[in-house]
């Protein structure tokens, strides 16, 4: 009897054994195509560096049976991903066996032929429930790892058509996420063992969807870049999220019995160079890009039958400046255009441009904002940027002519402001073309923002029509090869938009 | 969209990053000098790329910005 009572305790103790099963959830967000390691501002070393983060990941996938996922924002950003329109880290995501990625709102900046035609590189599936009319994005993936069935949801931020450019997300749909998720929650919680949501919205967002949604066991995040050391938990929710740009690398270790979590150990591991050996095939992906980069950035991409002067620009109106400033007017739509001068640090000489010239030219991540501005702000943002002759601030606009007088007290210089051959008109509404550093307050033009304030507290249209132009997804340096490229030869020259007045 | 630094209020563009919050402020976000951190309501980290949410609550912590991230 006591034998047969030992065999049975024995038999129990094996099956209740079998029944706990270890998966990892390995996971990173918002890499924008940092392959190169780097050292971010305030860094004493240097982070990131997509090679060595693939070794960490392949270490970590050969000690538990694991997932890989991509949090969103993956594939624009950083030049080594940009020239290539995402192609080279859908590349690199497929050598690193990727298993699934949630598109975030930078994956449609280079539009959506180029993301379908990602979508079909990919060998990772890539995930979207509230996104409609984008093929090749399923709204789920369930796959079985370590004898775990996973269901994996893919859910959007709810700001993506406002996020990137409108023109990228026509004609496509975008379902609430919350509603979304708990509709597929619904759907896949009796047939899996863990419910995963893949998500581009956020950690506050992610945070509200645990508790609207708390079916989900998992949330692995994007979006706010939010440096999460350890899991959050929210009911019984663990949200995670891992920072940005390659620079950490999350993991989740879950042991789940009869589709519970009995136990769970989550960490970030930030990814150091110093620390560890690349992967090579992944550094020599990296290498290969790298190499082309230069290649691309060196060639021809037009002809200046001028010297494009960008060193007089923080002192004077420079054919440079006008160029910029015209370009960034033209494409916003908007009747004027002001640029800061500091946003200009190159010259271009005369003959061949290559893009690195344009690059070297205009090397700052700026892109192009439209705001609408009264005339008596325009004058006020003229005034502060006249008064900062010499520095950054200085201006260099399209679109009108303003003299100034420099001797003038500082806050008193602006003389006369003309838009478009007409006086400024005090009360009048004008579409403003800037970059988002200037429309953000940079450079002390708190004009920008405040104008942004009262544009969007009073419902975000002027006369019954929106005025805002904001396209956070293509640098003004692109936008400017673009332009060489379509209008070369270039010439440009010093029209007399801003005069500077000699008064004693 | 509104956003709150420490409290204080800070209009910005749908899409704009915890970056352009700094540069409102005047804060550093260039150059050699280190931004202060910048952290959520619940005390986390943000990337200076971090897209914010309406209403977003954020927290200025210059008192770490030698040790760096």
């Amino acid at each position: 009897m006591s034998r047969l009572i030992v065999l049975l305790f024995l038999l129990i103790s094996a099956v209740s054994q079998a029944e706990t099963r270890q998966v990892r959830i390995v996971h990173f967000n918002d890499f924008h195509g940092f392959a190169q390691a780097h050292r971010p501002l305030g860094a004493q070393e240097e982070l990131g560096g997509v090679a060595w983060l693939a070794a960490r990941v392949r270490q970590l996938r050969q000690e538990v049976p694991s997932l890989f996922l991509a949090a969103g924002d993956m594939i624009q950003g950083d030049n080594w991903a940009n020239l290539f329109k995402g192609e080279s880290v859908v590349r690199l995501l497929n050598q690193m066996g990727l298993d699934a990625m949630v598109l975030g709102n930078h994956e449609f900046d280079f539009g959506q032929e180029v993301l379908r035609q990602r979508i079909q590189e990919a060998r990772f599936q890539v995930l979207g429930a509230n996104l409609e009319g984008l093929q090749g994005v399923l709204p789920h993936l369930v796959k079985e790892v370590g004898g775990i069935k996973v269901g994996i949801v893919g859910i959007l931020g709810a700001d993506t058509p406002v996020t990137t450019h409108p023109r990228n997300v026509s004609g496509l749909g975008f379902l609430d996420p919350a509603q979304t998720l708990l509709a597929q929650a619904r759907e896949l919680s009796p047939k899996v063992d863990l419910l995963v949501a893949l998500t581009h919205c956020g950690y506050g967002v992610d945070r509200e969807l645990a508790s609207r949604v708390p079916q989900v066991q998992v949330i692995v995040g994007g979006h706010s870049h939010t440096r999460l050391d350890r899991p959050a938990l929210v009911g019984n929710t663990i949200i995670l999220q891992a920072w940005e740009h390659g620079k950490a690398l999350g993991i989740l270790d879950l042991w789940l019995e009869d589709r519970k979590i009995t136990r769970w150990e989550g960490r970030l591991e930030e990814i150091r160079p110093s620390a560890g050996k690349p992967d090579q095939e992944v550094q020599e992906l990296v290498e290969h890009y790298s190499n082309k980069l230069k290649e691309i950035l060196g060639q021809v991409i037009g002809h200046s039958l001028v010297d494009l002067d960008g060193e007089k620009v923080r002192t004077q109106e420079t054919n440079l400046g006008n160029l910029v400033a015209d370009v960034l007017r033209e494409v916003a739509g908007a009747q004027v255009a002001i640029i800061n001068a500091g946003s200009i640090r190159k010259s271009i000489p005369k003959g061949p441009i290559s893009m690195e010239q344009v690059y070297g030219a205009l090397p700052f991540d700026n892109y192009v904002v439209g705001l609408p501005l009264r005339g008596s702000q325009l004058w006020e943002a003229l005034e502060h940027g006249v008064s900062g002759k010499g520095g950054g601030r200085f201006p260099q606009v399209s679109g009108l002519r303003i003299s100034y007088a420099a001797s003038a007290p500082q806050g008193s210089r602006l003389r006369g402001v003309l838009v478009n051959g007409r006086p400024l008109d005090p009360e009048a509404t004008y579409l403003v073309a800037t970059n988002d550093f200037l429309a953000a307050g940079g450079d002390g033009y708190k004009g920008f923002p405040r104008a942004l304030g009262e544009y969007q507290q009073a419902g975000g249209a002027l006369y019954g029509k929106s005025f805002l132009y904001s396209d956070p997804g293509r640098w003004v340096r692109d936008i400017l090869v673009e332009h060489i490229r379509k209008a070369t030869p270039i010439f440009a020259s010093v029209q007399g938009r801003i005069q500077e007045l000699e008064e004693r | 969209m509104r956003v709150y630094v420490d409290g204080r209020p800070v209009e910005i563009l749908p899409g704009m990053k915890v970056r352009h919050v700094l540069i409102q402020l005047g804060l550093c976000v260039e150059g050699p000098e280190e931004p202060p951190l910048v952290r959520d309501q619940w005390g986390n980290l943000l990337g200076m790329d971090g897209t914010l949410q309406e209403g977003a609550l954020l927290f200025l912590d210059h008192k770490e910005k030698k040790e760096g991230p």
